[in-house]
């Protein structure tokens, strides 16, 4: 006998579940947790070091670093004192949930204030995956052209806040910061836009007091 | 990039809810695939064609998959109107506010399956 069956379930259904997982026991630790995303090159691990040299003093962070292959990005920030656990994905195109929750007990989450999760570098697929995070954060820099944002909706839809990176480069390439705006806000309207250079300290102050002020009044208030 | 994971997670999915229900084959898969699910149709149904090739689960070479696709259809919050938008997610070409609201194009699920009973060489 034959039978249909209408089960109507989500395909992400368990990594959903791992998320909540992972949600909770960030909530009862009290620990801020952002997820970055970006193209490969956008300067995802250079705006990770001079985030957390301008926070360490006041946060205890940690990192959790997401690539194909190699520690070196782990290296990077464990060079500056901050506890980092890589995750090699080999030749997965997304950090989920449930890799997430396997690292899980590498840390201390009672202590930690502030977690950091490097996404793998590409501008499709980490979108799609719930980590738990309080938020999902993007950055394009500016060598990629403002024209990303349109090409790559699903990905700017769905996180909070987009970082222009790269604006010391402005004067020497082609990226129009009006039409990044503009394209933003008619993809997600709610949309936070933050432009600064990670490497000559640039807008910095306000991407580092909104970490603050996030902290302040939603995880610990 | 990520299909061959994805349908791996369907057919566990099917094959754990067949397997509860006393079924042995799993004849057929429909899934939702919406526009904006990030999700290739095309590298499903060769990832299902590999999986089923071997075997996997409740699956044999027989087993079919049927996509079903989603439209991204968005509705403006402030004048209610429907469209189906461009890269341009939020804004209504009616009223021209940034109100527009996906009402579906993200879906991406097992919507039904067809087991059977028979037992078969």
């Amino acid at each position: 006998m034959k039978l249909k069956i209408e089960l109507r379930e989500d395909v992400l259904k368990d990594l959903n579940t791992a998320a909540s997982f992972n949600r909770d026991l960030f909530k009862e630790n009290q620990t801020l947790v952002i997820n970055l995303m970006s193209s490969p090159g956008a300067g995802k691990t250079t705006l990770l070091e001079e985030t957390v040299k301008r926070l360490a003093d006041e946060f205890k962070i940690a990192v959790i670093e997401g690539d194909l292959a190699t520690d070196r990005d782990a290296e990077r920030l464990r060079t500056l004192g901050i506890k980092t656990v890589q995750i090699n994905t080999v030749g997965g195109c997304h950090l989920d949930a449930r890799m997430v929750a396997k690292v899980i007990p590498e840390f201390d989450f009672e202590s930690i204030d502030i977690l950091f999760i490097e996404n793998i570098g590409n501008l499709v697929c980490p979108s799609g995956y719930d980590l738990g995070q309080d938020y999902k954060v993007v950055v394009l820099s500016v060598p990629e052209g403002n024209d990303k944002i349109p090409k790559y909706p699903v990905m700017f839809k769905r996180t909070d806040i987009t970082i222009i990176n790269k604006i010391d480069l402005l004067p020497y390439v082609s990226f129009n910061l009006e039409e990044a705006d503009r394209d933003l806000k008619q993809i997600n309207p709610k949309a936070q836009l933050k432009t600064l250079s990670a490497k000559t300290g640039e807008g910095m102050n306000e991407w580092i007091n909104w970490i603050k002020d996030v902290y302040r009044t939603c995880i610990k208030p | 990039m990520h299909e061959m994971s994805l349908m791996h997670e369907i057919i566990q999915l099917v094959s754990e809810d067949a397997k509860s229900r006393g079924f042995y084959k799993v004849k057929q898969i429909q899934v939702i695939v919406g526009d904006l699910s990030n999700v290739l149709p095309d590298a499903l149904e060769l990832a299902f064609f590999y999986f089923s090739k071997k075997k996997m689960g409740l699956l044999d070479e027989e087993s079919q998959l049927k996509i079903i696709h989603e439209k991204a259809i968005a509705q403006c919050q402030t004048c209610l109107h429907k469209f189906e938008p461009d890269f341009r997610l939020a804004l209504c070409p009616k009223c021209g506010l940034l109100n527009g609201f996906l009402i579906s194009g993200e879906t991406f699920q097992v919507e039904s399956y067809e087991g059977s009973d028979e037992i078969e060489n």
